[in-house]
């Protein structure tokens, strides 16, 4: 069964076509990067898997069930349980590591115990045990970086998206961070949905690659295929 | 859901509490024993007594707005510009005027310059005999409104100031001297919050009756107050609130088609902290003097003379006893109304920021559009439409004083919150709604976290505002309601000039007990955090 699916879909801002037509089908377990220019309806194309914006036009559904269509939002973002990680990454600067990661599970009604059971889980998942009680602020760039992705973690989702997380990180870290990602995506075995606009980043993350241009896919194939015809 | 509805119920509530009784106000004063008919406006505006209170309003309007924006303007760039010294201490000073009821302002002036005042005991009634007619009439209130209302193009230019990207005025600085950058970019850069400001100031000096009253000026506004306080003639005090409304409105459509865009969401620009302030070099002494002697002219003074007039125990005991339950009742309806204001601009704030509805433009601008109203037509809306057997559970309680307050100043909090939102990155609430929250949790435990400086800050301008208030107070109070401002004001009229004073001071010392509090709370925090 696909577990993301979009049918023909279409954005326009302000009577502009940002996405013209756009399809895609993900199966379950798929590591897919989308890999563009600048402005050319990346971040776009995973608003509207989350559930922010709506399309003007063609369906999207998840795990079998239409989410959106035309003009209409069906399924709120809370109800979506996909898991992402933003581009600023958003760490809620209020609260504690621990706290960022137990909102969610809050929300969803779980027993303390529980809770406390999960953050520790995912903290170790992703090396931050020691961190619970820090602030967002008192964090370096990489440690940042893990505490959002393992708060969109937290709640186990079967569909991970992320925005160029890595985007403002030096290259050593960068590279480090992407084998960490690609560590985890094996052992937990979600779907990964990846934006980035860096060739060798996506390459290395991939499983299948898809390649945009002014709002369409030009290019959509294994990764093996996309380094032989993109690579050299 | 629970979004479109507690934004819809906002809405709602903005609508009934503010625009509702503005139109039942219009409805009413054209119809006449159940038919269309212009009668009420019959004697409007044709007889010449009308037309000298506009010609006065305008006058008085047009001086304010002139002498506060030549001098607030600059005053604005000095203290937050500039290596002037002192400056944070003068950003304090000068706002004082803005948080007390404007005829306080007065109160003391005549205190000093009174044919009975102090300068007239200490020097003798001769030399004052020339000064006392001054105070009163135009020139007095031209003095008065102008400190009470120079902080505000002085706030707002600073405001305007720190939106600008200091890279923009660097650029310009490697090719010219600070004068020419003033000149040629900040100043332009700056120019929709200059004229914000001087419509702001215009509006508010247009609508502000309690000082002409008292330094008997005959202005427009005091028409429509003593047609229904004197005459008890509704109609007439109708048909006088309505060129009020008009001259409002219109002025309004002119910034809404000029500025809107530009003033509705400033956000401090990134990069301000490394921002290099103008050395002032030889002229900084020179300046200091000047910006201290307005201080003393427009601040200083007019406090100590307060001071010195209250002087001693029996003055304030007799305050107490004659108005310690009005300055009760003012701090309870005060912090009601800050409290609602709060919550009020932060949902409607929100929605203009989210743009949750298509007419969010319109919910902004109904907002500002009553901020700006002279208080007397917002006061006799609120008479026409709640002023009914099936309403009197609002209209005989203190709800409908707490109404005033949220039809009039729901602007202010909403604004506040609406610049606090803009500095939130969408991406904080979008982040709880993917783990998984609905929103009325991440309104609790996301944004408004996030948010909290903005509340605070709307708190104290809602409180400061709703205690302050005298317009619609006065008209709209029932019997046995009177808050502090307005007990005062009944009681100029025959108490002693002691007892006046001290009532002022008591009326300051009620504003600025919230904010001292929060700044000892904050500063004994501070101390904590170093010890
Ligand atoms: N809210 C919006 N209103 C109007 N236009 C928008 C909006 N959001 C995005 N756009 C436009 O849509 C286009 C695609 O934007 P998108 O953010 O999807 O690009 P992107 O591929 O993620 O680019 P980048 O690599 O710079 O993040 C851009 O031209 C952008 O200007
Ligand atoms: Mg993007």
């Amino acid at each position: 069964m696909k577990i993301v699916h979009l049918d023909s879909v279409s954005k326009l801002y302000s009577g502009e076509k940002i996405l013209d037509d756009v399809s895609l089908e993900i199966d379950e377990g798929e590591r897919i990067t989308i890999l563009g220019p600048s402005g050319c309806g990346k971040t776009t194309i995973l608003r509207l898997i989350a559930g922010f914006i709506a399309p003007d036009a063609g369906f999207i559904s998840i795990a079998g069930s239409v989410v959106a269509q035309a003009g209409e939002i069906i399924k709120l973002p809370e109800q979506r349980h996909l898991g992402m990680v933003f581009q600023d990454l958003a760490l809620w600067p209020h609260l504690s590591v621990a706290g960022n990661i137990e909102f969610g599970l809050k929300a969803k009604g779980l027993a303390r115990t529980e809770r406390q059971r999960q953050i520790r889980k995912v903290l170790d998942l992703v090396g931050m045990l020691g961190f619970a009680d820090r602030r967002p602020a008192e964090l370096s760039g990489g440690q940042q970086q893990r505490v959002a992705l393992a708060r969109a973690l937290a709640l186990e989702p079967k569909v991970l998206l992320m925005d160029e997380p890595l985007s403002s990180l030096d290259l050593d870290l960068n590279i480090r961070l992407r084998q960490e990602i690609l560590g985890l995506q094996r052992k937990l075995g979600f779907t990964l949905l990846y934006v980035t606009h860096d060739r060798d980043e996506a390459f290395a993350i991939a499983s299948r690659v898809v390649l945009m241009s002014k709002g369409t896919v030009e290019y959509d194939g294994a990764v093996e295929d996309a380094i032989r015809q993109f690579k050299g | 859901m629970a979004r479109r509805a507690c934004l819809g119920l906002t809405v709602i509530l903005l609508f009934m509490i503010g625009t509702l009784p503005i139109l039942s106000m219009l409805m009413k004063s054209v119809v006449v024993d159940g038919h269309l008919s212009l009668a009420s406006y019959g004697g409007l505006l044709v007889s010449s007594h009308q037309w000298i209170l506009m010609g006065h309003s305008m006058i008085l309007s047009s001086l304010v707005t002139a002498l506060t924006t030549a001098i607030g303007v600059p005053l604005g760039i000095l203290l937050g510009k500039t290596d002037l010294p002192f400056r944070r201490f003068f950003r304090v000073l000068f706002v004082v005027p803005l948080l007390i009821p404007p005829y306080i302002i007065a109160v003391s002036w005549l205190d000093l310059l009174g044919s009975e005042g102090l300068l007239a005991q200490l020097l003798g009634t001769a030399v004052i005999r020339a000064t006392a007619p001054m105070l009163f009439g135009l020139p007095g209130c031209v003095i008065v409104l102008f400190s009470v209302f120079l902080p505000i193009p002085m706030l707002l230019t600073m405001v305007f100031l720190r939106t600008i990207n200091p890279r923009l005025e660097e650029a310009g600085r490697l090719v010219s001297g600070w004068r020419g950058v003033m000149q040629e970019i900040t100043i332009p850069l700056i120019l929709p919050g200059v004229l914000l400001s001087a419509m702001l100031v215009f509006l508010l000096s247009f609508g502000e009756f309690s000082v002409p009253n008292f330094l008997r000026y005959d202005v427009f506004p005091v028409e429509s107050f003593t047609q229904f306080s004197a005459f008890y003639n509704f109609k007439a005090a109708t048909a006088a609130a309505v060129p009020l409304a008009a001259i409002t409105m219109v002025l309004l459509l002119v910034e809404g088609v000029f500025l809107r865009d530009r003033t509705y969401q400033l956000r401090p620009s990134p990069g301000l902290d490394g921002q290099a302030l103008i050395g002032l070099g030889a002229r900084r002494r020179g300046l200091l003097l000047l910006v201290a002697i307005i201080g003393l002219v427009v601040v200083f003074v007019p406090v100590v003379v307060l001071v010195i007039q209250s002087a001693g125990l029996t003055a304030y005991v007799e305050a107490l006893s004659r108005a310690g339950d009005s300055l009760l009742r003012s701090l309870i309806y005060a912090v009601i109304g800050a409290s609602l204001l709060t919550v009020l601009g932060f949902f409607t704030g929100y929605l203009i920021q989210t743009k949750a509805f298509r007419f969010w433009r319109s919910v902004d601008s109904m907002t500002i559009f009553l901020f700006a109203l002279p208080s007397t037509v917002i006061g006799i809306g609120l008479i026409t439409l709640w002023n009914t057997p099936w309403t009197n559970f609002i209209y005989s309680t203190p709800w409908i004083i707490i109404f005033g307050y949220l039809a009039k100043y729901t602007a202010l909090t909403s604004r506040i919150s609406v610049t606090q939102f803009a500095q939130i990155p969408p991406s904080m609430e979008e982040a709880a709604q993917i783990a998984g929250a609905r929103w009325f949790r991440r309104m609790v435990f996301i944004v408004a976290p996030l948010a909290r400086r903005g509340l605070l800050a709307g708190w104290l301008v809602g409180y400061i505002f709703s205690l302050r208030d005298t317009g619609i107070t006065m008209l709209v109070y029932p019997a046995g309601h009177e808050t502090l401002p307005i007990r005062i004001f009944t009681l100029m009229a025959n108490g002693s000039p002691e007892l006046i004073a001290a009532l002022c001071m008591v009326m300051i010392a009620a504003t600025l007990l919230p904010p001292g509090v929060l700044w000892m709370v904050s500063d004994m925090r501070k101390k904590a955090v170093i010890g």
